[in-house]
């Protein structure tokens, strides 16, 4: 469904991508893990174009189009069919949470405002704030405020949702409440690319494990696999870290 | 030292006569600075980079120069300017010695807080966060609809404090038109002054109507951001 | 139209500047006595103690709301008869007097209002931190608070010192013989021609003094910062 090829990506003379191949099927739900720095973040917003590769072609269902010349048509039919969701939310700080909602289906896609709002309180009431609507940004939560964002990333009903640590902004006592609603989203069967350091998650609920380290993708494959059988050196070093934080973290 | 009262009084009411006009000069400036310095800021940001240049020239010209320099230079020059213009390009019957002054103080006022409001509105417009475009596009907004939708209302809400000072500036810079000739406030309490030399009792009349007036604006302005950002309050349990 | 002659730009320049040192010594001496009255007023606002406060905060307002030439105006005409009623009699004195007065004025509130604003954005942990580092109150604000307050100061401060300055131009009208001062008496003598090359000149000169203020203390806060920038993530 989504396959991306050969993405190169510079800021300067720093080169943060070097080459990344990823394939991701309808139902899959990939967990991207790696060391801050490796490139992550900047793979997921290449895909929906908030950062333009220099190199690299992207095939998403029948838009066919290399990174460098994808017209202005492309890369907003290629933002309608994704949602994202940020790290620190970015909810819309003039706009309630119901707003937040429908504001992307009534003025970017041009869904009736009625059928808008039907579809937004539904987004909201599946990741639990149906009491919640009419709340500003600054009256929820982080937890909260990352729910709304989840709910406005898939009220569009989108083919796939990048999620870029979504948890890592909140409070410890508050990850467990949206990992929940990803969760849930999963057993429906939405497509997800997640970059996170959530393991629990990433053991639970994902497909396919991707490990980054460099701007490259060092190793991929099953949870089972990758945590169990770790080939390569530096993912054997990155797990081993990680989860003995995690451990630490846990006592 | 004794002061003139029953002066004061006398002069308090007939200086009142001159509200009117120092209103319309902030009033009528405003209307033209706000949408062109808005447009000045939205062209700065997105536009081309040699009309930025120059706006940029304009607006540190403008932040670099005294008021009182920009009035005593362009009443020199206009008259003259526009009597060509009107008579030599236009070929139009108008008598430019006749004009209400007026017209001269909204110019002169308009060139200096269009480059003022540009600044305002630009820095407001940035404040906003990076992260709002981005959440924007995200949800398949144009660019543009995310300007107007989401960057444009909360920069103004950002920017109302300014505004709002600007709009004080720009009153009490009002106080220099009587250079033009025009008879605001200012000029009305200086005629009455020169009578019989009562200098302190008419300009303390003056410093009172514009503590007044200068009230009146701030308490607009409250009321205006008080409904404006209603998005920004928080609940506290 | 009026013929326009640029070369004259330049004799308007070469006959005011010998009188820029007039403009700059009434702004030192403004800024010197008005942040002093600022630093009053500050700390009567800080301290919190009901009349101190409210009449710092009325005097704040009431002079946020004048138009520095209805100030200007009072204080020359006012002065000296308020003087007089204590006995002493200053309408002798030099035009300069005025000036310094009226923009002292004005100044402060200024600075009360910088220095009240830097004061405030600073973590009170800073200062409970010092503290407990066994450091005694005077070195925590000279050492600790004041350095900190100053960079945040600093853009402020540039503004209101600008602003000084141009507002400072109104002194002509009371007699003044600064750079503008002496641009008007050149106008006058011209018996109002050459008006535009003369402004031109005064403009242009205004104009750099600004960009040098603003250069200068630009410069200033980079020095002052430095080891105070927060390392940015890579991305």
């Amino acid at each position: 469904m989504l396959e991306i090829n050969n993405v190169h990506k510079s800021f300067g003379k720093n080169q943060i991508l070097k080459g990344v191949d990823l394939n991701v099927e309808k139902g899959d739900i990939i967990v991207i893990l790696g060391p801050s720095g490796s490139g992550k973040t900047t793979l997921l917003r290449c895909i929906n174009f908030l950062e333009r590769a220099e190199e690299g072609t992207i095939n998403f269902d029948e838009i066919h189009t290399s990174f460098k010349g994808a017209s202005k048509q492309d890369i907003s039919r290629i933002r309608k069919r994704t949602g994202f969701v940020f790290q620190n939310y970015n909810l819309f700080a003039n706009k309630t949470a119901l707003q937040n909602v429908t504001e992307g289906l009534i003025v970017g896609r041009k869904i009736p405002k009625d059928e808008a709002i039907r579809r937004g309180k539904q987004a909201l009431d599946k990741v639990g704030l149906s009491d919640r609507y009419d709340y500003y940004p600054s009256q929820l939560s982080g937890g909260q405020q990352q729910r709304v964002g989840i709910a406005r990333a898939i009220a569009a009903e989108p083919d796939v949702i990048l999620f870029d640590e979504p948890t890592s902004a909140l409070d410890p006592e508050l990850v467990g409440e949206v990992l929940g609603v990803m969760k849930s989203l999963a057993k429906e069967g939405a497509t997800m690319i997640v970059v996170t350091h959530e393991m629990g998650f990433a053991q639970d609920v994902a497909n396919e494990v991707v490990f980054m380290d460099g701007g490259v993708i060092v190793e991929k494959g099953t949870p089972s696999e990758l945590f169990s059988r770790p080939k390569d050196e530096r993912t054997i070093q990155f797990l081993k870290r990680i989860i003995r934080e995690d451990f630490d973290y846990s006592i | 030292m004794n002061l003139n009262l029953s002066f004061m009084a006398e002069t308090f009411v007939h200086a009142l006569t001159g509200i009117p006009t120092t209103l319309k000069i902030t009033l009528v400036t405003m209307l033209i600075s706000a949408p062109l310095g808005f447009f000045m800021a939205l062209g700065r940001m997105k536009g081309n980079k040699g009309g930025g240049r120059l706006a940029a020239l304009y607006v540190s010209f403008i932040r670099g120069t005294p008021v009182v320099l920009q009035i005593l230079f362009m009443y020199s020059l206009l008259p003259s300017l526009l009597n060509y213009l009107f008579k030599s390009i236009l070929h139009l019957n108008i008598n430019i010695f006749r004009m209400d002054p007026i017209v001269y103080a909204y110019i002169v006022f308009s060139l200096n807080t269009t480059a003022i409001l540009s600044e305002v509105f630009r820095s407001a417009l940035m404040s906003v966060g990076h992260g709002q475009m981005e959440a924007a596009l995200a949800s398949g907004l144009s660019s543009s609809q995310a300007y107007r939708r989401i960057i444009i209302p909360q920069g103004l809400v950002v920017a109302l404090p300014n505004i709002c000072n600007t709009t004080i500036n720009l009153l009490k810079s009002t106080s220099l038109a009587f250079m033009m000739t025009v008879k605001d406030i200012m000029a009305i309490a200086k005629m009455d002054a020169a009578y019989g030399y009562n200098y302190i009792e008419a300009y303390l009349v003056v410093l009172v109507i514009y503590i007044i007036l200068c009230t009146l604006v701030q308490i607009l302005f409250k009321v205006m951001e008080g409904s404006l950002s209603g998005y920004r309050r928080r609940i506290t349990a | 139209m009026r013929p326009f002659h640029p070369q004259l730009i330049l004799t308007a320049l070469s006959k005011t500047l010998p009188y820029l040192w007039v403009t700059i010594a009434v702004m030192i001496a403004t800024v010197v006595i008005g942040s002093l009255i600022g630093l009053l007023l500050t700390r009567a606002n800080i301290r919190r103690r009901l009349i101190g406060r409210s009449i710092a905060q009325i005097y704040i307002y009431v002079t946020r709301c004048i138009p520095s030439i209805v100030l200007l105006f009072i204080v020359y005409y006012g002065l000296p008869e308020l003087l007089l009623a204590f006995g002493i009699n200053i309408n002798n004195a030099s035009r300069a007097v005025f000036v310094i007065t009226t923009f002292s004025i004005l100044f402060s509130a200024n600075m009360a209002e910088v220095f009240r604003s830097a004061y405030e954005a600073i973590d009170p942990g800073q200062r409970e931190a010092a503290l407990c580092a066994g450091l005694s109150e005077w070195q925590t604000f000279h050492r600790i608070l004041l350095p900190q307050c100053t960079v945040i100061a600093l853009p402020n401060f540039t503004n209101a010192l600008v602003n000084l300055m141009k507002e400072g131009s109104l002194a002509y009208t009371i007699g003044l013989l600064d750079i503008m001062g002496k641009g008007q008496v050149m106008i006058g003598q011209n018996n109002g021609s050459f008006a535009l090359e003369t402004y031109l000149a005064l403009a242009i000169v205004y104009w750099c003094m600004t960009l040098l203020i603003e250069k200068v203390f630009a410069t200033l806060e980079k020095h002052l910062t430095r080891g105070q920038k927060i390392l940015s993530d890579a991305p």
